[in-house]
């Protein structure tokens, strides 16, 4: 019988995860450091008083930016700013041939002073070829303006691309987390996510109407799909609990069964017949600015943390992983309570499949192949242990922070994909351990006392 | 105490300094405002590949990044790992590195369009590589990939190359998922129909099987061709693995010396069996120049010239004689 964790070394590792992630997003917060060249009506006219004093009254100028709306707010900016300061622009939007283009007129009417750009236009070839393809326009200077340092990783977009990328994994880290904690485990998820998003799109594409369904109809459709995954969680669950099949073989057979069943609904065919605002849940905007995808999973983990705090069936369940036997002669359903676990693992599954479908806008059955994986990962970096009884959402959402953290952060600073899976390899094993030390009571005990 | 749950982090902290001491000194950090940038970065260019796992994207990957370092720019290669939402993930991250370049070749044409055009709405030249995406509502550079049609004509040439004056009936293995393979049976069709359109000896496709584009089912549909047809005299196979399957039927059925297998790809392994005679030849692609096309196309476009929509590499008919004088074989 084990004994329960003391408040203190819950409270370490919780810190400790926290601290991971937070030392992890310092590091790539220096490691992502780069030349930010602001964009943008404010930039327009900061480099317009700027280019203003260097230039004299007449100068001409091109300003050429890409065709992006930040862009060309800066380059309409800038038109009318230097305009009002006397100074002759000629505008070019768009690619690098429409610049060049813009050269060309230019050369037609004389020397160019300055060619002002953008973050994007400044490394375009077609300038620095200035010189040789149009000598008529003499040696103009390519003005930016001016860059600052921030680090990629800490821009407000890329912040929110990391909640975003892994809404789908945290949510059906919950459930997974409820399965862990009863000492269980659910390889099926993965093959759930791709059922559900399958059954959302078939039933958008083949019974809502298609690119004409509604919202009704689509609302319909995911339901259907989150109450399939739902059922196919309680068939695993009743499995495991009334014939006590184990349920690493139980759920590996769903994985295979429902895997197949959504290739064989859409012959190995991506699903894409779906109105447009269907992205709605995947890649739509609430309030705050923020994803609904990440709103609905913050909500979730609000909710899954109440009932494993605050209810009955959350004690039960850290009972049931606890000790079995104990909680059963304790009077708790334990059959009930495991039955719960799985359907709830199998409900949000689902639930990440119609996301997924609708960040992706097409269901097919490729999706969420290897899920179970990074799912399962995500619950053990966050504190959870495989033999049952401990874990919290707050771990598990941290945990699946951190695998997000990192493999965004690796993107961004240039590590190739096969350092990749080394390196998230090496923190699921350096989480494990560190989930070994604490049931150890922070003791390193090598004399294998076992 | 409190010092144990540190170690995991330092240790993981010196991990990724230790990775990422290598980048560090290849970057130029661009030149202040108002001084002539004389050696500005070029940027990054984001390549998401299909998977790594096969060597023929790992040599377009390398290829590009070779190629774009002479020109001074950094390269990114990442593996989708097949993933279309792990791919996604990676343009999306392109995006905000503001990458001057997009290369991907697509896990999945539909799927990987909505993100293809946030890339398009950020300004960021999108082109792809071996797989294209020809959904409407994106926009894309151009598109580098094998001539399939061509290469599948060349197979034709060898299939009647091979089976010469006498003519007889040859096999198809498939794999008609793919829109490559089909444009490569199209080929090989087209030029074995002008032969018999010519009068004798005719060649006859008496069959075309799926052969999954895999050794194992290659083996078993060439089993089946084996056992229907008697006196089966060729077999097309669509890529090497399935060519090398249907070599292993011939072998367990001691036919060896009555059927021609003409193969695709040229990967190291199906070069090694044209070498062996195993394989009578393949018209082989060409990665690197895949690579090679990308980043001219990437600075065509960053100089502001014309870049045709869709770039086709020929592929080349590689026989034993290539393979005896091939250094790559050993």
């Amino acid at each position: 019988m084990r004994s329960s964790p003391s408040f203190l070394s819950r409270l370490l590792a919780d810190y400790g995860m926290v601290m991971v992630l937070a030392l992890l997003c310092a590091f790539f917060s220096v490691a992502t450091q780069s030349d930010q060249r602001p964009t943008g009506a404010e930039a327009g006219r900061t480099l317009a008083s700027d280019l203003l004093k260097r230039h004299p009254k007449g100068a001409r100028i091109l300003v050429a930016v890409p065709d992006q709306a930040d862009a060309i707010a800066f380059a309409e900016t800038l038109q009318t700013d230097l305009t009002r300061g006397g100074v002759q622009v000629h505008l070019a939007t768009g690619d690098p041939k429409s610049a060049r283009s813009a050269l060309q007129a230019a050369a037609a009417e004389g020397p160019l002073d300055a060619i002002a750009c953008d973050a994007t236009s400044a490394s375009w070839m077609v300038f620095a070829d200035v010189p040789t393809d149009f000598p008529a326009l003499g040696r103009p200077r390519i003005e930016p303006p001016t860059a600052y340092r921030w680090p990629n990783f800490l821009k407000r977009d890329n912040l929110l691309n990391i909640a975003n990328q892994i809404a789908v994994i945290a949510i059906v880290a919950i459930g997974m987390t409820l399965v862990i904690v009863t000492g269980g485990i659910d390889l099926s998820v993965g093959s759930l996510i791709a059922l559900a998003a399958v059954l959302t799109t078939l039933g958008i594409r083949d019974i809502a109407g298609a690119q004409q369904a509604t919202a009704w109809g689509m609302t319909s459709s995911c339901l259907v799909a989150i109450v399939a995954t739902g059922l196919a969680g309680g068939v695993t669950g009743t499995l495991i609990t009334v014939f006590r099949l184990p349920p690493f073989i139980v759920t590996l057979a769903m994985m295979l069964v429902a895997s197949g069943g959504a290739y064989l609904l859409t012959h190995g065919q991506s699903v894409y017949q779906v109105p447009d605002s269907f992205v709605w849940l995947g890649r739509g905007t609430g309030p705050f600015g923020l994803p609904i995808a990440v709103l609905l999973m913050l909500l979730l983990y609000g909710g899954a943390h109440l009932v494993m705090s605050g209810t009955v069936l959350g004690r039960h369940l850290y009972a049931v992983g606890g000790n079995r036997v104990a909680s059963r002669y304790s009077g708790v359903a334990v059959r009930r309570v495991i039955l719960t676990a799985y359907v709830v693992s199998g409900l949000l599954s689902g639930l990440g499949g119609v996301v997924l479908a609708s960040q992706l806008k097409s269901g097919s059955p490729t999706f969420g192949n290897m899920y179970e994986l990074y799912v399962i990962a995500a619950v053990v970096v966050g504190g959870a242990s495989l033999n049952g009884g401990t874990g919290r959402m707050f771990g598990t959402l941290v945990g699946a922070f951190v695998i997000a953290v990192i493999q965004n952060g690796m993107n961004l600073m240039n590590v190739e994909s096969y350092t990749q899976k080394v390196v998230l390899g090496l923190v699921i094993l350096g989480a494990v351990l560190l989930d070994l030390l604490r049931e150890r009571g922070w003791k390193l005990d090598l004399s294998g006392g076992d | 105490m409190n010092a144990r749950p540190l170690t995991i982090p330092l240790f993981l902290l010196l991990l990724a300094l230790g990775c990422n001491r290598s980048q560090e000194t290849s970057g130029t950090p661009g030149g202040p405002s108002g001084a002539t940038p004389a050696k500005p970065s070029k940027g990054t260019i984001g390549v998401t590949l299909l998977t790594l796992q096969n060597p023929f994207f790992k040599v377009i990957g390398d290829t590009i990044t070779t190629e774009a370092a002479k020109l001074g720019y950094d390269t990114i290669v990442l593996s989708a790992d097949t993933d279309v939402a792990r791919q996604a993930n990676h343009v999306k991250d392109f995006v905000v590195r503001r990458c001057a370049a997009i290369v991907l070749s697509p896990c999945e044409s539909r799927s990987i369009v909505p993100v293809i055009q946030e890339a398009n709405a950020a300004g960021i030249p999108v082109l792809t590589v071996d797989i294209p995406c020809n959904e409407p509502g994106v926009k894309l550079l151009t598109q580098v990939a094998t001539d399939n049609f061509g290469g599948g004509k060349e197979a034709g040439q060898a299939m009647l190359e091979a089976l010469g004056s006498a003519g007889g009936k040859v096999a198809i293995l498939h794999f008609k998922q793919a829109e490559s393979c089909r444009l490569r049976v199209k080929g090989f069709r087209d030029v074995i129909d002008a032969h018999n359109a010519k009068g004798v000896p005719r060649i006859d496709i008496v069959m075309e099987l799926d052969g999954g584009g895999a050794k194992d089912l290659g083996y078993k549909a060439a089993e089946d061709a084996l056992q229907a047809t008697p006196d089966l005299r060729g077999i097309f196979a669509i890529n090497d693995p399935s060519a090398l399957g249907a070599r292993a039927a011939l072998e367990k059925a001691n036919r060896t010396g009555q059927v021609t297998i003409i193969g695709f790809d040229g990967q190291p392994e199906g070069k090694q069996a044209i070498k062996a005679g195993k394989i009578h030849a393949d018209p082989i692609q060409f990665p690197d120049r895949m690579g090679v096309e990308i980043v001219r196309a990437i600075v065509k476009h960053s100089k502001g010239e014309d870049v045709p929509k869709e770039l086709l590499i020929p592929t080349s008919l590689y026989r034993k004689a290539d393979a005896e004088k091939d250094p790559s074989l050993k």
